[in-house]
């Protein structure tokens, strides 16, 4: 108990880090949903990376034109203009070959992920200046985490949260049935541009803020977590969104205590909750007397 | 002389630069029932498709005798399309189309609930409608999606394949249902049928799609394959 007071105490040095990891474990969950329900959970592994490549991009073209922003306020606008263009960016390019049919949808996200895992390192390698405080951005060192960076973060997801309430209707009928949509005057494209704008807003603020790794974990793990427990949509996203802030908090106080790296303890402690949750249900299921089913 | 409730004229459609059915003219009244029939493959999907507007015409034009926006077109996909990892209820399900029309940042109002539980109710599923849609029987889901139709208030029901992979007792319930929408309502109704044999008993025009081409005929004159 002494670590989970210490945390919660006002004057608790690593406040803002605690803040930023509570966020993204009720943002990144909250997103994800749609990466689960739309099966595109690999897209959750690509677009972080492609993200931190934006970073590596960006910070890269910034030296090339004698800008030596590493240290500087003018640091976090240039990641986060590089992470948000590259997800951006990907994104669209992954929807254009989906309409034009081109190769599988794993083959894609498989060929962007491996893209942007390379051009991240060799972007990283290109860059002559600050190459220790790239990895550092790049690597997500949510510790590092000031109180401007995370009142930042705060806006941004309010942001995405607001829309993704208000326009819960619409995006929930898209991903369920397009053609249904279509039918009923919907403009799937202009609805789907929207979903993407705030996949891509989340997972670029996420991997700044904590790197692709936990950005990742927290998008999918959580919501596989919730899909085992609910049967509504608004259950499903809470459920999720709290699994989020429960594995951010417990792998906080784990990292606190036992000096671990923050993100692969937030992973570890999502899968752990995933596992005990799974468990629990194959054990109900067990036990439960077996129900008939109607035909009609 | 009756208007049209839909009507397609001398239109060409199909796929990524192939044309599936080309020259088609159907002409649609209103109350009327209609079976569309053909081999596997020959476009019948394709053809409900674009009279729902979701493939676009080469040539040729479609023709509504209604609002669409008031009245969108009542769509009955086939239930295998629809992915069961969401975690929706046949309550839910329905409710998505009934409130299709309310604006984004509006809350839910009560006729648009009402016509959820109204329309649940007209398929014999109120009662069973905060069950998982998932975890239902094939009828049970298709009498869901028949719900889901008539929760936009159309003017008419497109359906696709609505009675395969259903044991007897299943298909009887659904044709049922869509004879009482025709006789009661007059509800309009156009559906794709691999065999049309115990549909015969309320379907009233046969189209006929097979080698590209669409031939209408009235059921008594109908040469297909039951």
């Amino acid at each position: 108990m002494g670590v989970v007071s210490e945390m919660l105490a006002a004057d608790f040095l690593l406040r803002n880090a605690l803040v930023a990891s509570m966020l993204l474990g009720v943002m990144c969950p909250m997103v994800g949903v749609y990466f689960v329900l739309r099966r595109m959970i690999f897209l959750g592994v690509a677009l972080p990376q492609l993200s931190a490549a934006g970073v590596a991009f960006a910070f890269l073209v910034g030296s090339a034109l004698g800008l030596h922003v590493h240290g500087t306020a003018q640091e976090r606008i240039v990641a986060a203009a590089g992470a948000f263009g590259f997800t951006m960016l990907g994104l669209l390019a992954l929807a254009a070959l989906e309409r034009l049919g081109r190769e599988t949808i794993d083959s894609r996200i498989g060929v962007t992920y491996a893209a942007a895992a390379a051009a991240g390192i060799l972007f990283v390698v290109a860059d002559p200046h600050g190459e220790a405080e790239m990895a550092n951005l790049l690597k997500g060192d949510v510790v590092t985490t000031t109180g401007a960076g995370a009142l930042e973060l705060a806006g941004v997801f309010l942001i995405v949260l607001a829309l993704l309430v208000a326009f819960r209707r619409d995006l929930l009928l898209v991903s369920f049935d397009r053609e249904m949509a279509r039918v009923l005057g919907k403009r799937v494209a202009a609805w789907d541009a929207l979903l993407y704008l705030l996949i891509g807003l989340t997972i670029s603020f996420g991997v700044m803020t904590a790197g692709p790794l936990l950005t990742f974990g927290f998008l999918v793990i959580p919501p596989l977590t919730a899909r085992l427990l609910t049967r509504h949509m608004g259950a499903f996203t809470a459920v999720a969104a709290g699994a989020g802030a429960l594995s951010a908090f417990v792998g906080f106080a784990c990292a606190y205590r036992f000096d671990l790296p923050l993100g692969p303890t937030d992973v570890a402690v999502s899968l752990v909750v995933f596992a005990a949750v799974a468990l629990g249900r194959a054990v109900h299921s067990a036990l439960r007397p077996p129900l008939g089913r109607a035909h009609t | 002389m009756s208007v049209s409730l839909l009507r397609m004229e001398h239109a060409s459609f199909g796929y990524s630069g192939r044309i599936v059915l080309s020259d088609v003219d159907i002409d649609v009244a209103r109350g009327d029932v209609i079976g569309i029939v053909g081999p596997n493959g020959a476009g019948k999907t394709t053809l409900l498709r674009a009279l729902l507007g979701l493939v676009r015409l080469r040539t040729g034009r479609l023709l509504y005798g209604f609002d669409r926006r008031l009245h969108p077109p009542g769509y009955v996909p086939q239930r295998e399309r629809l992915d069961p990892a969401f975690p929706l209820t046949a309550y839910d399900v329905v409710l998505m189309a009934a409130t299709a029309r309310v604006p984004a940042l509006s809350r839910v109002d009560e006729a648009a609930l009402q016509r959820t539980r109204e329309s649940l109710e007209r398929v014999g599923m109120l009662a069973v409608a905060h069950e998982p849609f998932a975890t239902m029987s094939g009828g049970q889901k298709q009498r869901v999606l028949i719900a889901r139709a008539l929760a936009v208030e159309p003017e008419v029901l497109l359906l696709d394949e609505p009675t395969a992979g259903l044991d007897s007792g299943s298909e009887d319930a659904v044709l049922g249902i869509l004879e009482t929408l025709n006789r009661e309502q007059g509800m309009t109704i156009l559906l794709v049928s691999h065999h049309h044999g115990r549909m015969r008993r309320f379907i009233r025009s046969i189209v006929q799609v097979q080698d590209g081409r669409v031939m209408t005929s009235s059921v008594a004159d109908a040469q297909v394959q039951p």
